[in-house]
């Protein structure tokens, strides 16, 4: 802040430039576009230009059954698209009044905090390929095959997943997909470990993350950031803690929070979650009941009770927020996506201000954007 | 010394003759770079070909420009919609001749799962903006996908195959 | 700052009599089936507790349009953050209902203000001055709904194109 001051206060005349980031450009992580205002290195004013992806998925609600609506799910925030999968069948369950077995809550727990890990696991490749390394990449994509290869087991797909019903989960889990996820967990801790002596210790990475890209509680309020970010501003909000759903408050684990507001703070939010889901996926998996993974007798058309309702989750990036509203037909009246990245972005124009233009790249990489979730 | 024994060996074994054109087709065919340009779920598959496990530089096709003036082919990944278009045609007219398309996943097939009548955003398919070379079916494609994408392309350059084809069962 | 929801509850009542002329009345619209809110089809009353556990949230409050902004004033004196703000078109009623989620960093309360709007002239002042975070939200609802916010920033297209002049998910929308 005191450079830009001093920049803007200094003697020579005040001339700044527009810097056009995107759409297409690899450090935006899609087609996000950014509309720099810069002074010299400095950013004046960043306004960022959202819609390069927008897929009409709300409008596409209107148009189909709610079970027709499910395979989109997978496809707002795909690389954590189980938890979008569970906010809106547990949205729908809450309408219709569907009770879902302990079993087939519990493998959602399972498969959700394994879509986490891999989430994260992108998030960290990408954001030190950000931030010039490229070498953790391959080492996190190593890992996150693991991890698809479980689920695709399971769910048929590595990526978009369409694997939650109404009433439970289309598939159930077997000896396979158990002994696979345990032997994961524990590969998976060692590989941590290494993370951290690897990345997290590298003075490299400190230098260019601490004291960089602050962010302050104050800030995740007005705007309403969620999950990491407001987790990395010493605010320990975590929908699986504040509003337990699914069956959360069966499962001993940790929010992780740092006070310091900044990259290096969300970094650590990231790396120590993954600790935390190993933590549940563990304990889910010696806690899974038997009996069955499907509620029978679901209709295939459902006609949900009028009114609206609300389910939200913990997805990768924040609070998931599924409002439906159901005038008591097979289609669904509105379907409201609040997504995380999208809140999340918009602090980005106050935060961004007066911050050099690599750091400004390292901040957009530590919110950890999807674009087609701010699109939708 | 005479020419004729200046060289004991017989030349054939080390001088080949080919039309100039196979030869630069097969330099390229060999080094096909791609343009770094990920629109959505696709490209998550596209990054995952280019990392560890399946290794597409195995195929040296690993060199990912993010200049469309370095690239020879482009990797339509993911979803155009109408505010999109415009960048992708821009992108796709800076690029150096020769150049190729690719088209990877549904959506750059035919606008995918978010074509419905009446819908508002979605271009429904990237061959309406420039022509195409090889699709990629898949929402989305397995990263084997794409790497038989860019085998069928080499197949397209060269006229040959370069590894067997893998019939299934 | 308050200590529990009906404390919060309270003051809204104070904030929005129950006497005030209501956005519409649920007598008129309870003919039609396509009615949402489980505090129109309830009472009057516009401050209402409803049952996490089958909706979702904790306090529902219809406001006219020009209580949203006091409405949002104290949630923020309160610690709220901004959630989401949306719209849903009730095309049968020719009205537009603006609807804005809060949620608590804290307490983990969930709090809806609604408010009705004319179809005919759909127009809601701007609560962007008290939640910045709102600003992104008013503009993508005025884009898909075309609610006006009065005294907003910057209304132009967010995800649509720049010169989108359709509002897509009105029902009476056609491509």
């Amino acid at each position: 802040m005191s450079a830009l001051s001093l920049l803007s206060s200094g003697e020579r005349e005040h001339e700044t430039f527009i810097l056009n980031v995107g759409p297409q450009h690899p450090a935006t992580h899609g087609v996000l576009r950014l509309k720099l205002t810069m002074d010299g290195e400095y950013i004046t004013r960043a306004e960022p230009v959202c819609g390069y992806i927008h897929r009409m998925h709300e409008k596409m609600g209107e148009n189909r059954t709610w079970a027709q609506f499910l395979p989109n799910t997978g496809r707002i925030d795909y690389l954590a698209a189980m938890a979008y999968g569970h906010a809106y069948v547990a949205a729908v369950e809450r309408a219709a009044g569907i009770v879902v077995p302990a079993r087939a809550e519990y493998i959602r727990v399972i498969t959700s905090e394994l879509n986490r890990i891999s989430s994260h696991l992108v998030w960290f490749g990408a954001f030190l390929l950000d931030l010039g390394g490229f070498t953790p990449l391959l080492y996190a994509f190593d890992d996150r095959e693991k991890i698809l290869d479980l689920l695709e087991a399971l769910t048929g797909s590595r990526l978009t997943y369409c694997y939650y019903r109404f009433g439970g989960v289309c598939n159930d889990v077997d000896d396979d997909f158990i002994r696979g996820t345990r032997e994961f967990v524990a590969g998976m801790r060692p590989r941590m470990k290494m993370y951290r002596e690897l990345v997290t210790d590298n003075i490299i990475l400190r230098k260019r993350l601490i004291g960089i890209g602050h962010i302050s509680a104050e800030m995740c309020r007005k705007y309403g950031a969620t999950g990491p970010v407001i987790r990395g501003s010493g605010v320990a909000y975590d929908v699986r803690k504040n509003e337990p759903y699914s069956v959360y408050r069966d499962f001993d684990f940790d929010v992780p929070v740092f006070p310091e507001g900044d990259c290096m703070a969300r970094y650590l939010v990231r790396m120590e979650e993954m600790v935390q889901s190993l933590r549940i996926v563990e304990q889910a998996l010696d806690k899974l009941p038997g009996g069955p993974a499907l509620t029978a007798g679901v209709p295939r058309v459902l006609k949900p009770a009028v009114g609206d309702y609300c389910f939200a989750v913990e997805a990768a990036r924040g609070r998931f927020l599924v409002r439906i509203v159901s005038d008591g037909k097979e289609i669904p009246y509105r379907v409201r996506l609040r997504t995380p990245s999208f809140s999340n972005l918009s602090l980005f124009e106050e935060a961004s201000q007066g911050m050099m233009l690599p750091d400004a790249l390292a901040l957009l990489g530590s919110l950890d954007l999807v674009i087609p979730d701010i699109d939708r | 010394m005479e020419p004729e024994k200046a060289c004991t060996q017989d030349l054939s074994q080390i001088v080949k003759f080919a039309m100039l054109d196979d030869v630069l087709s097969l330099a390229r065919a060999n080094s096909l770079w791609p343009l770094t340009f990920g629109l959505a779920c696709c490209a998550i598959e596209m990054m995952a070909a280019g990392a560890s496990r399946f290794d597409i530089s195995r195929f040296g096709a690993e060199v990912f420009r993010p200049s469309p003036r370095q690239a020879d082919v482009m990797i339509v990944a993911g979803t155009i919609n109408k505010k999109m278009a415009p960048a992708v045609k821009t992108l796709y007219d800076q690029m150096l001749e020769p150049k190729w398309v690719i088209a990877m996943g549904n959506c750059a097939i035919s606008g995918g799962p978010f074509v419905y009548p009446g819908q508002y955003a979605v271009i429904e398919g990237v061959d309406k903006l420039f022509p195409v070379d090889v699709f990629i079916p898949g929402c989305p494609p397995r990263p084997e996908a794409l790497i038989e994408g860019i085998l069928k392309l080499e197949e397209k350059l060269t006229g040959k195959r370069r590894w067997p084809e893998v019939i299934p069962q | 700052m308050i200590s529990s929801l009906q404390e919060l509850a309270d003051q809204f009542s104070k904030l929005i009599p129950q006497d005030a002329p209501l956005p519409e009345t649920p007598a008129a619209a309870g003919a039609s089936c396509a009615h949402g809110g489980v505090a129109s089809q309830a009472s009057t009353n516009p401050v209402q507790m409803v049952d996490y556990a089958i909706k979702g949230w904790h306090l529902d409050v219809r406001a006219r349009p020009d209580q949203v902004v006091a409405a949002a004033a104290l949630l923020d004196e309160n610690g709220f953050a901004t959630d989401a703000v949306t719209g849903v078109d009730w095309i049968a009623e020719g009205e537009m209902e603006v609807v804005y989620d809060y949620f608590h960093p804290a307490n983990s309360w969930r709090v809806f203000v609604r408010a009705r709007v004319p179809r005919s002239k759909p127009e809601i002042p701007t609560i962007s001055q008290v939640y910045p975070g709102a600003n992104w939200h008013e503009r993508e609802t005025h884009e898909f709904f075309g609610i006006v916010f009065l005294g907003h920033p910057n209304l132009t297209p967010l995800l649509l194109p720049e010169d989108a002049d359709y509002h897509p998910l009105r029902k009476d929308f056609k491509a």
